[in-house]
């Protein structure tokens, strides 16, 4: 349906946009200028850098190791994102369209997991790794992510798949579709923006998470972005490495940017159609 | 039924019986393995002629400047048929890097040979039975011209189970352009500052406050200062008392006076040089790392930055500034200690600790090179540093650093918040909580 | 083709094969036992990968905090009943780490709500450069914590950073009151594009036919927002709330980074980092856990009991 947009709603949903947008951006700002000050201009408050230095991204691409890292992170987290929403969405689809006994008891140890303090999960899990070999590899983060990333992407899902109207796949089966094509052509659409929401959840707690990280890796090998940082050093014992940190920040938010630029439109589009159609 | 049937069968009708055939068979298999685990020893005697030098494992702190890679190096070079050192990092933050250790050596971790040890983490690491002692010739080796103050933080239990690497304390540095002589003690200092605050200059005195184990560290050289110690030497009660008390009414009369930084209760060394070099501080206690940054960051003020010793508490009484630094240590669980012994011995041998003084800014450990000419172009203020490193107090030796040191860092900091006696009471109350591993920590 | 079997009836083999969705009562009808074989072996892969993972680190976890296990002194392990639970909950550090950790989680759980829906609202509705402010309205959620909250460390440290020049100069994390608002403050700027994400899905399940149907009966925007959209979000909300709450009740990454928990800003998380990982007092440390456990579990049970938050799959009505 046509909408006309007064110029009274243009300059509001203009401003709304403009709020929404430097709320959201003013700390990474602030951060960016920090990357690019050198060392002294550090203790300069001001936004723009009175210097401008591109030391810090070239140091972080060379001495500190930043390279790895950040391959680890992105193969892990999306191996995991992907594992953890596939195993999800079987499970939320059992809890939304099925009845079985034992539906309670899923749910709540999903809880029981979301729940429990990670840090004292961190000492006995690592006994394990070790004890199997995986310290210090990508499964022996893949896994941990999965299984923390479970419960979230189930309770996700399920919400998701308990508001897609299952009669639209009778109806398509009653018209002669077979249950696969049923399944593809209805449901699936319905399903996927669901999916893609909880893919990016299930991928930023994967992405943010440090704990697990630093206790599970040693090397390079396996040490993720937010772990690496813990491993930047300045000039000394002491310094604290303030331009490197920051350029690190803002590094490792580019495949986020783009990951989030890719699937946006995906999620908001299937959102905003609204599952029930007119 | 059958079966035994079968059995007394192949039995009766010749042949070795069954039982005859599995001895046998056990017997070629006893051959077997014994010829397997012959050739196998026969391997171990001769493996480090065949196989190549052992990798062992240095885990330490992570080094921007080249001094650690030249150290390995070194090393390796000198050592190649025996062994060779692979530097691996472990977190920039002290506490991190204990965590690493403390996780992995709890696993009997063995892919940990050297370890890279803060000098108040060995009477921990060693009653939980993480390290090797030190013995014989080794030792002997680790003693060897060493400053005592130093190889003081390596010996737990009347063992000796590192041997110090480098060291550090703290000297005061302060402007010539705001002071002309520097004061020796700290009822001087804040006064001086005092004054500069009157006559609207830079005056803050830059010290760490914030809650951590710089805040330990300061109220450790304060009481050590004062004549008095944290703990009693078997590290069995508090012994604070009067010198806790002075030393704390010092650190309050810093706190509440002009010269404190508005930031203090949450500075740390790094803060401090910033503060320094900014431009808002007067006077600094910190380590030697300010130097070189000051030099490269502020030419200007450069010219006027000056050191001296430490003020004491007491007029006329040196103080006794807490040493800080890293040991080597060889874990308990390396399968090559006496290899490991070696490289440790090696990677702070006099060269490296050279090495490491001019190119990593961290005072050497061995008494000799203090006067050695290849320090002096890097290290003006070597002779204060050696004279405050002869004098320097050790951190209370218990495995219950740790908490000891949060506990009184926590009362602490903020420091405006002391109150000389009250705060000496709830330290011992809380010390010997700590000691006894009741209570929590904050 | 279903056909309407009464509920009592003893539905037969082949039909009851057809039937999808509905189950005799007792005895189970054919249908109703694929249907379970099938939720099982949907769930089987989640639930094996989730038991493996946790069960024995959530049991061990439990039976440390039942003994007396300090790393530091390896000789002294013995088992204490629950005098560990009894030393934690008379000790005031975990009253005060407790009162931080409510203050906390309950501004910025309600004011990140609040601004997560105004966000979904201009997620949903606004006319130009969609793709932008989506994108850079999920950045704030996509920056590593450590790294924003360093950030926020050097923003707010005296003549180093803008935020604390535009105060004055104000030191605001040396004082546990203003450093526990930057807390709050970093908080809430880091989680509402999650709560703004998570209320998009709600609103979008809002039909548009309904809004428009009561613009033309006269309702004010307002009135539209609480007499609809809110009540048909409600599922949504609660989620986010549920999800947010029992993240935020376990805050620890801006905390540590901003204050390591010092000047009396630490939440229980951060006691108990210290006391596990600092302290190495494995006992005490697994029993401020479970006690942060138990904390948690209280609150779900409230969310799900009191409010109503959907368990999902306790009601799947007629379908």
């Amino acid at each position: 349906m046509a909408v006309t947009t007064t110029p009274r709603q243009k300059v509001g949903w203009t401003t709304a946009n403009f709020v929404v947008i430097v709320l959201a951006l003013f700390p990474v700002v602030w951060l960016l200028s920090l990357s690019f000050k050198t060392p002294t201009a550090v203790l300069d408050p001001s936004i723009l850098p009175a210097q401008w230095t591109g030391s810090n991204y070239a140091g972080i691409l060379t001495n500190y190791q930043f390279i790895r890292p950040l391959i680890n992170s992105i193969g892990i987290d999306l191996i995991a994102t992907l594992i953890s929403v596939v195993l999800a969405s079987m499970a939320a689809y059992a809890i939304a369209r099925l009845r079985f006994p034992g539906k309670s008891v899923l749910i709540g140890m999903a809880l029981l997991i979301a729940m429990f303090p990670l840090i004292a999960l961190v000492t006995p899990m690592f006994t394990i790794e070790r004890a199997l070999g995986l310290f210090n590899t990508w499964p022996g983060l893949i896994i941990p992510y999965v299984a923390f990333g479970l419960p979230l992407g189930i309770y996700t899902l399920s919400a998701f798949f308990r508001e897609i109207p299952w009669e639209l796949e009778k109806a398509a089966k009653v018209d002669g579709a077979t249950p696969f094509q049923a399944f593809m052509k209805v449901i699936a659409p319905l399903a996927a923006p669901g999916m893609v929401t909880t893919a990016i959840l299930v991928f930023m707690a994967c992405w943010n998470d440090f704990l697990l990280a630093i206790s599970f890796t040693s090397t390079t090998a396996s040490r993720t972005a937010p772990a690496a940082m813990e491993y930047f050093s300045g000039g000394s014992v002491f310094t604290v490495p303030t331009g490197p940190i920051a350029a690190a920040a803002c590094f490792i938010t580019i495949p986020i940017i783009i990951f989030v630029l890719f699937f946006q439109r995906r999620i908001v589009a299937g959102l905003t159609s609204g599952a029930v159609k007119g | 039924m059958g079966d035994s049937g079968r059995t007394r069968g192949r039995v009766r009708r010749g042949g070795a019986p069954r039982r005859m055939r599995l001895s046998r068979r056990r017997l070629v298999a006893v051959l077997a393995g014994a010829a397997l685990a012959g050739s196998a020893l026969a391997a171990c005697g001769t493996s480090s002629a065949a196989t190549g030098p052992v990798t062992l494992n240095f885990w330490f702190y992570p080094d921007t400047s080249p001094a650690t890679n030249d150290a390995v190096a070194n090393c390796n070079n000198q050592h190649k048929n025996l062994y060779k050192i692979s530097y691996q990092q472990l977190p920039q933050a002290s506490d991190g890097q204990r965590q690493q250790l403390v996780r992995r050596l709890a696993a009997h971790d063995n892919s940990m040979d050297i370890l890279g040890l803060d000098v108040t983490w060995e009477a921990e690491f060693a009653q939980a039975g993480f390290l090797a002692p030190w013995t014989g010739q080794y030792k002997a080796e680790a003693e060897d011209g060493t400053l005592k103050p130093a190889l003081e933080t390596a010996i737990w239990n009347n063992q000796l189970v590192a041997v110090p690497d480098n060291s550090n304390t703290q000297l005061l540095w302060y402007r010539s352009d705001l002071v002309k002589t520097p004061p020796t003690t700290w009822a001087q200092m804040i006064s001086d500052a005092e004054q500069l605050a009157k006559e609207g200059k830079p005056h803050y005195i830059e010290i760490q406050g914030a809650q951590y184990e710089g805040a330990t560290v300061w109220f450790n050289t304060m009481v050590a200062s004062a004549g008095g110690t944290i703990l009693n030497s078997a590290a069995t009660k508090p012994t604070l008392g009067a010198p806790a008390v002075k030393a704390l009414s010092v650190m309050h009369q810093l706190a509440t006076s002009v010269a404190a930084d508005p930031s203090l209760s949450v500075q740390m060394e790094n803060q401090n040089r910033l503060a320094m070099e900014a431009g808002t501080a007067a006077f600094e206690l910190n380590y030697p790392f300010v130097y070189p940054s000051m030099k490269a960051d502020n030419p200007s003020m450069f010219k006027n930055f000056k050191w001296a010793l430490y003020p004491g508490v007491t007029p006329g009484v040196p103080a006794k500034v807490t040493i800080g630094g890293e040991d080597l240590a060889v874990s308990a669980y390396s399968e090559h200690k006496s290899l490991a012994f070696q490289a440790a011995l090696c990677l702070r041998d006099k060269q490296n600790q050279i090495i490491g003084a001019n190119l990593g800014g961290v005072p050497p450990t061995i008494a000799s090179l203090y006067n050695d000419p290849a320090l002096f172009a890097n290290y003006p203020f070597h002779a204060d540093i050696l004279k405050a490193l002869e004098n320097a107090s050790v951190r209370p030796k218990t495995p219950l650093y740790q908490v000891v040191s949060i506990d009184i860092s926590h009362l602490l900091s903020p420091a405006r918040g002391i109150s000389p006696k009250g705060t000496e009471q709830s330290m011992v109350g809380q010390i010997n909580n700590a000691l006894q591993s009741k209570g929590l920590v904050p | 083709m279903s056909t309407t079997t009464p509920s009592t009836q003893v539905v037969t083999g082949t039909e009851a094969a057809k039937v999808t969705g509905r189950r005799g009562r007792a005895p189970l009808s054919e249908g109703a036992k694929a249907e379970r074989r099938l939720g099982w072996m949907l769930c089987a892969p989640a639930v094996i990968v989730m038991i493996a993972v946790t069960a024995y680190p959530v049991i061990y976890a439990i039976y440390l905090s039942l003994q007396r296990y300090n790393l530091e002194l390896p000789q002294q392990i013995k088992f204490v009943g629950f005098s560990n639970y009894g030393a934690v909950l008379s000790s005031p550090y975990w009253w005060s780490a407790l009162e931080v950790t409510l203050i906390i989680t309950v501004f910025s759980v309600s004011i990140s709500l609040v601004l997560g829906m105004l966000l979904a609202q201009i997620l949903h509705r606004t006319l130009f450069f969609r793709g932008t402010v989506r994108t850079t309205s999920l950045i704030p959620y996509g920056i590593v914590t450590v790294a924003a909250a360093y950030g926020w460390q050097y923003a707010w440290t005296p003549s180093q950073g803008y935020l604390s020049a535009a105060f004055n100069n104000t030191a605001a994390l040396t004082n546990q009151v203003e450093a526990v608002i930057v807390i709050i403050i970093a908080e809430i700027w880091k989680t509402t594009p999650f709560m703004g994400l998570l209320l998009l899905a709600g609103l979008s399940l809002v039909p548009e036919d309904l809004q428009k149907a009561a613009k033309v009966d006269g309702a004010t925007a307002w009135q539209r927002f609480t007499r609809i959209t809110l009540p048909l979000m409600k599922p949504a909300i609660l989620v986010a709330l549920l999800f947010r709450t029992l993240d935020s009740f376990r805050i620890f990454d801006n905390i540590f980074i901003l204050t390591q928990g010092a000047n009396g800003t630490g939440s229980v998380s951060v006691l108990g980092y210290d006391n596990l990982f600092n302290a190495l007092n494995l006992g005490i440390g697994s029993t401020i856990s479970i006690l942060i456990f138990i904390c948690v579990a209280i609150i779900a049970f409230i969310f799900i009991r009191g409010f109503g938050t959907a368990a999902p799959g306790t009601n799947l009505g007629g379908r």
